[in-house]
């Protein structure tokens, strides 16, 4: 835990709370219209797989107030960054041109429409006619996998090269091994759902592009745009509002491409709205994965080797191909081969999602780890405690490995900086009444009539931010009065990131919260921040946040130092103040020094501190999750309900409690509707979403689960701004393992996500 | 399509718009009046974003027609520091000491919800409380800390 701080450990309120509580924060949608703008609609494949063999929208641009049709005879298509290669980023949902003659999944972009209103552009989409010519569609990843298997869509295989990790030899430990456990897992379809419904605004002025957008991807979104119409990046202007969450969603998408198309071709702004069912059915889903994993150990418990094989739907667009972060790495084995596949379906693109591998991943190695623990019978807790990882530990699978390879031809060693993830899982036993309540393997806790309770645990880890994310930007302002502007390009989706930096600077620069105005969400304006995510905000982005409030405080010094006639060594900044060290009477406060002239310049002082900070990759550091979980099942009904739920967390240093509390709670609540309820469903003759909503997608409400016991070991890692590691994202990562694996004990049954009333109905029945 | 003049009342303001039948009070709330403190989660009745006050109730806004808001008196988040004369809100303040929100977008529903509780039961129950935000979801899990500003804001409403 970090010590002596004033700021840094303190709830303090998030600095844009009142803008939320009396609704002035705005989202993209929330914007005041500009003068001339045009309102967007997009007309959406009906069908998972056909290429579109005669267009005919003279009826739509003929309809009074259509200020631009466009379709795949446009033509529009980058070709810039790839060299003549196709057009490709996997966060944009598209390969090739924005809008292709062939559509590779139902809600892929056949037209789009500018218009003076939404229901003019809507009256014109349906004039648009269209004929398909239908191709063979793949809706299942085994399938699309096998050698004869149609195209998935007109570029490249369906299965991408696999990314390879192996160390020692993993043949040798299974032989050495005294046991095996071998399984196969899949998830649901999980659903980023924010509730906001995204909008983007473009606006161009001769070849300048301006574009307004909720997104936490401000320079990723500024450099496709770039790429893509083959402009300076001075010619292009991203300005980020805040996300009503993102969760992984609101990276790039391929929406915001076509409005700046559409604007362009319009010769006036153009705003596009998304509906909740584009929401739902054409951005971006969780990966669903198919885990193939095989683990050896010894009799005493002691884990040899491990092999997994990671598969996961990308679904059309969607271009994943290398590994999750480090979670293969959890349990240090001498031996170990994992692999990671990438493979493309006709169904809507899925990317990443908040925990991403480190959850699909981690459930799969957590229950076949507690299979393991069950054919030696040995105590699950025990058995973690045994073989987990820790401080200082080899990190195998990480990807800064694949991008060392991939950009350097190199294969360096990554090693953990710090693990506190056995005394989460000491605290987390406790907290849940382990001892107690464990009865053994596939055995209830206690049983009350028709109603039997189980416990179970699992652990995970995850990234705080990667090197390979580039440099993060940062300038830091004094004014006059000495308050202070901070520029950054952390994205705002909740979690907090620009209390968070300000609370870092603040906590340098000896001065409080409200004196920090944070400015983000503007390339033109601040540093860069390649794409808030891999929950690198706290770890890395408020590494260049500290070193640019350690510029402006030296700078503050020094002009202290000729305020004062001091050294600048010999002066401290506090409460707003700077002094002499050990005679606090001798000092000038942060205002005064800003605005009274310095006998050598004539003028005051002007302060501008910046930084732009890398991180080297060799050591990693990594947040550590423990969960436990307490499940009731009443098995005639076949209705589960959770009892108790703890979450110990080791982030480091905690910089803002309540806000971490809210990450843990949130992370909690959104995967417990992945282990129960959520599931997106395909049809399985068309590939349509049939529950694009929240009617029919259920996600967690307020009288659904019961709050979690949130508890953080602190521990300060050497690397992370005053010790602290990220959150945001392995917050969700063990949750469904605690679930499964406390519902396994209840009933004897083992069952993989969502577990729903029907499924356990069939599954009592049989046991 | 026919165009009805309407006579709305919102936050004591009287605005005459011209609206379509179709359209939503949400929709006219944001796009014609400007006040966009009201979202539109789904515009389907399942999210309670879009929540407002009609005469002191809480109504999905996006389930109501404008033409069917007309002689009521419509209350939206903009509203509620105005009403306060300018002042914070004690569920307002409370959101904001307690971290009752992350993102943000739920966060004017839950509140209208929570003040039109209050203003029938000052002393709610935790369970009330989170009958009364049951039809809101929040996407970011902050449930906990909602809850808990509710209950704190009552105790101030009380006191005072």
């Amino acid at each position: 835990m970090a010590s002596n701080t004033s700021v840094v450990g303190k709830s303090l309120p998030m600095i844009d709370a009142y803008e939320k509580v009396t609704g002035k924060l705005r989202y993209a949608a929330d914007l005041p219209p500009l003068h001339r703008m045009h309102h967007a609609k997009v007309l959406r494949s009906p069908f998972a797989h056909a290429k579109v063999v005669h267009i005919d929208t003279s009826a739509a641009e003929a309809l009074p107030g259509v200020s631009a049709v466009i379709t795949h005879l446009d033509n529009i298509i980058g070709t810039k960054k790839t060299c003549g290669q196709i057009w490709n980023d996997q966060s944009f949902n598209f390969q090739g041109p924005i809008i292709s003659p062939e559509v590779c999944y139902v809600g892929d972009e056949v037209a789009a429409v500018s218009a003076v209103d939404e229901e003019t552009a809507k009256e014109a989409l349906a004039l648009i006619e269209v004929e398909y010519e239908e191709l063979p569609a793949i809706f299942d990843l085994e399938e699309s996998m096998k050698p004869d298997a149609p195209a998935v869509h007109p570029w490249g295989p369906n299965r991408l090269d696999p990314s390879l990790f192996t160390w020692g030899d993993v043949e040798q430990g299974f032989s050495e091994s005294d046991l095996i456990i071998e399984n196969r897992i899949t998830l649901g379809n999980q659903q980023h759902a924010p509730l906001d419904r995204n909008a983007c605004i473009a606006a161009w002025e001769r070849d300048s592009v301006s574009v307004w957008t909720s997104t936490q991807a401000l320079f990723w979104i500024r450099d496709a745009l770039t790429e893509f119409f083959e402009l300076s990046p001075s010619k292009v202007r991203v300005y980020s509002t805040p996300t009503g969450g993102s969760f992984g969603l609101w990276w790039g998408n391929n929406f915001m491409i076509l409005t700046v198309a559409l604007a362009r071709k319009a010769g006036r702004p153009v705003r596009l709205v998304l509906t909740r069912d584009e929401v739902q059915t054409t951005v971006k889903r969780r990966e669903r994965p198919l885990i193939d994993a095989k683990i050896g150990i010894k009799k005493d418990g002691t884990m040899v080797a491990q092999r997994y094989q990671h598969v996961m739907d990308n679904g059309a667009y969607g271009n994943k191909f290398d590994p999750y972060q480090s979670v293969a790495d959890i349990y240090p084995t001498p031996h170990g081969h994992v692999e990671f596949i990438g493979v493309a379906t006709n169904l809507l693109p899925a990317g990443c999602m908040r925990g991403v591998g480190d959850l699909t991943l981690a459930y799969a190695i957590e229950q076949t780890v507690d299979m393991a623990a069950e054919k030696i019978g040995m105590d699950p807790l025990e058995f973690h405690l045994k073989n987990h990882w820790q401080t200082g530990d080899i990190c195998h699978t990480s990807q800064e490995v694949v991008f060392a390879k991939l950009l350097f031809n190199r294969e360096p060693e990554v090693r953990l900086s710090s693990s506190g993830l056995a005394e989460c899982i000491r605290k987390g036993a406790e907290m849940i009444g382990w001892k107690e309540k464990w009865q053994g393997w596939g055995k209830p806790s206690s049983v009350q009539g028709n109603k039997v309770r189980g416990v179970g645990m699992g652990i995970s880890t995850h990234i705080s931010g990667l090197a390979f994310f580039g440099f993060n930007g940062i300038t830091i302002k004094v004014n006059p009065d000495g308050t202070m502007a901070l520029t950054t390009g952390i994205g705002r989706m909740g979690q907090a990131g620009d209390t968070t930096q300000a609370m870092v600077a603040a906590e340098v620069l000896g001065v409080e919260l409200e004196d920090v105005n944070v400015i983000d969400g503007d390339t033109e304006v601040c540093g860069h921040t390649m794409v808030t995510f891999g929950s690198n905000g706290m770890h890395m982005v408020a590494r260049a946040t500290k070193a640019a409030a350690e510029d402006a405080k030296k700078q503050i010094l020094e002009f202290a130092g000729r305020h004062l006639e001091a050294s600048p060594e010999d002066l401290e900044i506090k409460d707003r103040r700077i002094f002499v060290k050990g005679s606090p009477d001798k000092g000038v406060g942060l205002g005064e020094l800003m605005s009274t002239p310095i006998y050598d310049y004539l003028a005051p002082p002007e302060v501008i501190g910046r930084a732009s900070e890398g991180v080297e990759f060799h050591r990693a550091g990594k947040m550590m999750i423990a969960d436990f979980a307490e499940v009731e099942i009443d098995t005639r009904t076949a209705q589960m309900k959770v009892i108790k739920f703890v979450a110990c967390h080791d982030s480091g240093t905690i910089v803002n409690p309540a806000v971490c509390e809210n990450q843990v709670a949130g992370g909690y609540y959104q995967s417990m509707g992945l282990a129960t309820t959520e599931h997106l469903v395909f049809d399985d003759e068309t590939g349509a979403i049939l529950n694009p909503n929240f009617l029919d997608y259920k996600i967690v409400g307020p009288l659904d689960m019961p709050d979690p016991d949130v508890y953080f070991e602190e521990v300060y890692d050497e690397d992370g701004p005053y010790g602290a590691k990220g959150i945001g994202e392995g917050v969700t990562c063990a949750v469904p393992i605690a679930i499964s694996n406390a519902v396994y004990n209840a009933i004897g049954v083992r069952l993989d996500p969502p577990i729903t009333p029907d499924k356990l109905m069939r599954a009592l029945k049989n046991a | 399509m026919t165009v009805h003049t309407v006579q709305l009342r919102i936050n004591g303001e009287v605005t005459t718009v011209d609206v379509k039948a179709h359209w939503s009070l949400a929709y006219v709330i944001r796009e014609k009046v400007g006040l966009t403190g009201t979202k539109t989660g789904c515009e389907m009745g399942t999210c309670g974003s879009c929540t407002v006050l009609l005469d002191e109730k809480p109504i999905f806004s996006c389930l109501r027609m404008a033409v069917d808001a007309e002689g009521h008196e419509i209350q939206t988040i903009e509203g509620v520091e105005v009403e306060n004369g300018g002042e914070l809100h004690p569920l307002q303040k409370s959101f904001i000491e307690l971290h009752g929100m992350q993102c943000g977008f739920c966060t004017p529903g839950m509140i209208l919800a929570a003040k039109a509780l209050l203003e029938n039961n000052p002393d709610p129950s935790e369970q009330e409380v989170r009958e009364a935000i049951g039809g809101h979801l929040c996407r970011c899990g902050t449930y906990v800390r909602i809850v808990r500003s509710i209950l704190d804001a009552a105790q101030a409403v009380r006191a005072s």
